[in-house]
C-alpha cells in the first residue's frame, strides 16, 4: 500500500514535505515495474530542478527510464548511498530509496499533486 | 612496373602485398616498424589494453557469475605492457613474413623526395641511397597532435604512445579530448583504479558520433565514476615533480598525477619532400586526392590518414588496394558511404553510414528503430546489458541509412548491418532475415523491425 502521509505525482514519483523541503523517490509501482534497478544518475547538490521534467535516469535490468520531478526546486541533498547500492530502491522505495530532498520554489505545485487514496486509483487505472 | 611506399601502415602494407600479388615490383620504406601506427602505437596495442582491463573486471565480477574466489586480483601494469609487446612482435613478424612471402622489399630509414621520380633513402644501417620506381604512394600516416601552449614532456604530460608503455598504473589522470582515443583510454585507466577525468571542448563526448550514442557513453562512463566535463576549454596547464594542473575556461581546476592528451592526428607530410614532388596540400597539411588516390602528381599516389579524410586502418587499406588497382591499369574509385567503424571503450561502440544529427542537417526523412540490450537474453545470460542498437531507414523506401550499436561485441555485429548496407537492403530485409537465438545480433533484427514499430519483445507503447 502506498503510504497516507505522502503525496504522489502522475509518473510516479513520491514526495514527503516538510516545511519548504520535500524528499522525493519512486514509487513501489514505479520500483516495481523498472525492476531489478542497476543504476541510478543521482542528480548534483545545488542543481535546479524543474516539475514535469527529468531530474534523473534510473536503469533497471528491463528499461532505462526518466525519473519525474514532481515539483520545481533547489536540490539540497541526495541519497550517496543508491551510487552504489542502487537496489535500495527496490527493496525500501519509500524509505531508504529516497532520491533527493529539495527546497521547494513554486508551493502552487504541490496542487497538481495526488493522495494515497487517488494514486491507488491512478495506478489501477494505468495498470488497465 | 616498380612501385615504391613510403610508409608501411595498414594503408602501405595492404597496397605492397596486393601490387605483389599483380606482378609489380615493390619497394617499402619504413622509418620505424611495419604496422604503422595501428598495430605499433594504435590499434592494436589499445585492444590489448581493453582485453587486459575486461579480464581484471571479469576477474573482479566473478562473484555475480556464481564463482567462489579468494586471493587478490590486482593488475600488473608491466605484465599488461609484455603483453602488449608480444601481440605487436608476433604481428609485426606476421607482416614481414608476408612482404618476404610476396618478395616485397623492405628498406628500413627515413625516405623523402629529391624530385619527381627520386626518392633519398637515409637508412638506419649502412650509406644513404636514391631510390627510383614507375610509380609512388605516400602512406606516412598520422601522429598525436599536440596542444602548443603544452606540448608532450612524455613525463606529466603524455601522448597515447606513453599511455600504452605506462609502467605502473596512475593513481589519477586528465585526459584531454573525449573522442575516440580519449573514451577509449579513460574506460581502460578507471577500470585498473586510475580516477580518471575527461575534459572536452565540444557540448558532449564522442561529438562526430549519432547523438543518441554520446549520450548512452555519457551515462557508461559516469556510472564507471569517469568525471566528465564537456564544453569547457583547458586555458593553462602547470606541472611540477609530481602533478598537473589544468585550469579550465569558467575558474574550475584539475590537478592529476597525468595529464593525457587526445585531441586529434597530426599529418605526416613534414619532411616528405612534397615540394620537390609536386604534391599538393591542404591547409591543414594534409595530402590533397581524387577519388582514384592521385595527388597532384599523376604518379604519386596517396593513402590513409595523410590524407586527412577518414582517419581509420581500414579506410587506409581500402585505399591502399584503390591505389594499387588503379597503377595497375585497372579503373577504381573510392566510395565512403559504407565505412563501419568501431570505438573500443565499454561498452563497445559501432557505426555505420549517417548518424541522426547528419539527417537532420541534410532536411532527409528518415525513420528510427531502436531496441535495448538488456531486452536480450543472451546480454543477461553475459552480464552485459547496457547499450542499444538503433536502426535508421528512409521513411519512403525503408533502405537503411545508418545503423548505431553501443553494447557488448558492437564492433563484430556492425558488419551484418555493412553488408545490408552495401547491398541496399531495406530494414524489412534485415528484420526478415532469421537471427539465430540466443545471440546479441538478435537485437539488430528487432531494431530493424522498430523502424517498422513491430518489435517482438517490446511492451506496446
Amino acid at each position: 500500500m502506498n503510504p497516507d502521509e505522502l503525496r504522489y505525482h502522475k509518473e510516479h514519483t513520491w514526495v514527503s514535505i516538510s516545511g519548504k523541503k520535500a524528499t522525493i523517490g519512486i514509487t513501489d509501482y514505479a520500483q516495481d515495474a523498472l525492476g531489478d534497478i542497476v543504476y541510478i544518475d543521482i542528480p548534483e547538490v545545488d542543481a535546479e530542478v524543474e516539475a514535469n521534467t527529468e531530474m534523473s535516469e534510473i536503469e533497471s535490468t528491463k528499461a532505462t527510464s526518466s525519473v519525474i520531478a514532481p515539483l520545481s526546486g533547489t536540490i539540497l541533498s541526495v541519497n550517496e548511498d543508491l551510487e552504489d547500492s542502487p537496489e535500495i530502491i527496490n527493496e525500501d522505495p519509500y524509505g531508504k530509496g529516497w532520491i533527493a530532498v529539495i527546497e521547494i520554489s513554486d508551493d502552487s505545485e504541490l496542487d497538481d499533486l495526488m493522495d494515497a487514496s487517488d494514486y491507488d486509483k491512478f495506478i489501477e487505472e494505468e495498470a488497465g | 612496373m616498380k612501385i615504391l611506399i613510403l610508409g608501411s601502415g595498414p594503408g602501405g602494407y595492404v597496397a605492397a602485398l596486393r601490387a605483389a600479388q599483380m606482378g609489380a615490383e615493390v619497394t617499402v620504406v619504413e622509418e620505424k616498424e611495419v604496422g604503422g601506427t595501428c598495430l605499433n602505437e594504435g590499434c592494436i596495442p589499445t585492444k590489448t589494453l581493453v582485453a587486459s582491463a575486461e579480464a581484471y573486471a571479469t576477474a573482479k565480477d566473478l562473484a555475480s557469475f556464481g564463482i567462489d574466489f579468494s586471493g587478490e586480483i590486482k593488475p600488473n601494469a608491466k605484465k599488461i605492457v609484455d603483453r602488449k609487446n608480444s601481440v605487436i612482435a608476433t604481428q609485426v613478424k606476421g607482416i614481414r613474413g608476408l612482404f618476404k612471402s610476396w618478395g616485397v622489399t623492405l628498406k628500413e630509414g627515413r625516405g623523402s623526395f629529391i624530385s619527381e621520380k627520386e626518392i633519398r633513402l637515409i637508412p638506419k644501417n649502412g650509406p644513404e641511397e636514391t631510390l627510383t620506381a614507375d610509380k609512388f604512394i605516400i602512406a606516412t600516416g598520422s601522429r598525436p597532435a599536440s596542444i602548443p601552449t603544452f606540448p608532450f614532456d612524455g613525463r606529466r604530460i603524455i601522448s597515447s604512445t606513453e599511455a600504452l608503455d605506462m609502467q605502473e598504473i596512475p593513481d589519477s589522470m586528465l585526459i584531454i579530448g573525449a573522442g575516440v582515443m580519449g573514451c577509449e583510454f579513460g574506460c581502460i585507466y578507471r577500470e585498473f583504479g586510475t580516477e580518471v577525468t575527461l575534459i572536452e571542448l565540444m557540448p558532449r563526448a564522442l561529438t562526430t558520433e549519432d547523438p543518441e550514442i554520446s549520450q548512452v557513453i555519457e551515462r557508461e562512463l559516469k556510472k564507471k565514476k569517469i568525471k566528465l566535463h564537456l564544453g569547457v576549454k583547458v586555458e593553462k596547464v602547470t606541472t611540477d615533480d609530481t602533478s598537473v594542473k589544468a585550469y579550465l575556461s569558467g575558474g574550475k581546476e584539475l590537478s592529476a598525477s597525468k595529464m593525457l592528451v587526445t585531441i586529434g592526428r597530426a599529418f605526416n607530410t613534414n619532411g616528405v619532400g612534397l615540394e620537390h614532388a609536386g604534391v599538393e596540400m591542404d591547409k591543414r597539411g594534409a595530402i590533397i586526392v581524387n577519388d582514384s588516390m592521385e595527388t597532384s602528381n599523376k604518379d604519386i599516389y596517396a593513402i590513409g590518414d595523410v590524407t586527412g579524410g577518414m582517419l581509420l586502418a581500414h579506410v587506409a587499406s581500402k585505399q591502399g588496394l584503390c591505389a594499387v588497382s588503379n597503377i595497375m591499369g585497372h579503373k577504381e574509385k573510392m566510395d565512403y558511404t559504407v565505412i563501419p567503424a568501431g570505438i573500443f571503450t565499454h561498452p563497445e561502440i559501432a557505426s555505420v553510414g549517417l548518424r541522426e544529427h547528419q539527417l537532420a542537417e541534410r532536411g532527409a526523412k528518415y525513420k528510427v528503430g531502436r531496441f535495448q540490450y538488456r531486452a536480450l537474453g543472451k546480454a543477461h545470460a553475459m552480464g552485459e546489458i547496457s547499450g542499444m542498437f538503433k536502426v535508421i531507414a528512409d521513411s519512403d523506401t525503408n533502405k537503411i541509412l545508418g545503423v548505431h550499436i553501443i553494447g557488448h561485441n558492437a564492433a563484430d555485429i556492425i558488419h551484418e548491418a555493412a553488408v545490408a548496407m552495401k547491398a541496399g537492403l531495406t530494414a524489412e530485409a534485415l528484420a526478415e532475415t532469421v537471427h539465430a537465438h540466443p545471440t546479441l545480433a538478435e537485437g539488430l533484427m528487432e531494431a530493424a523491425e522498430d523502424v517498422m514499430g513491430r518489435a517482438v519483445h517490446v511492451p506496446k507503447p
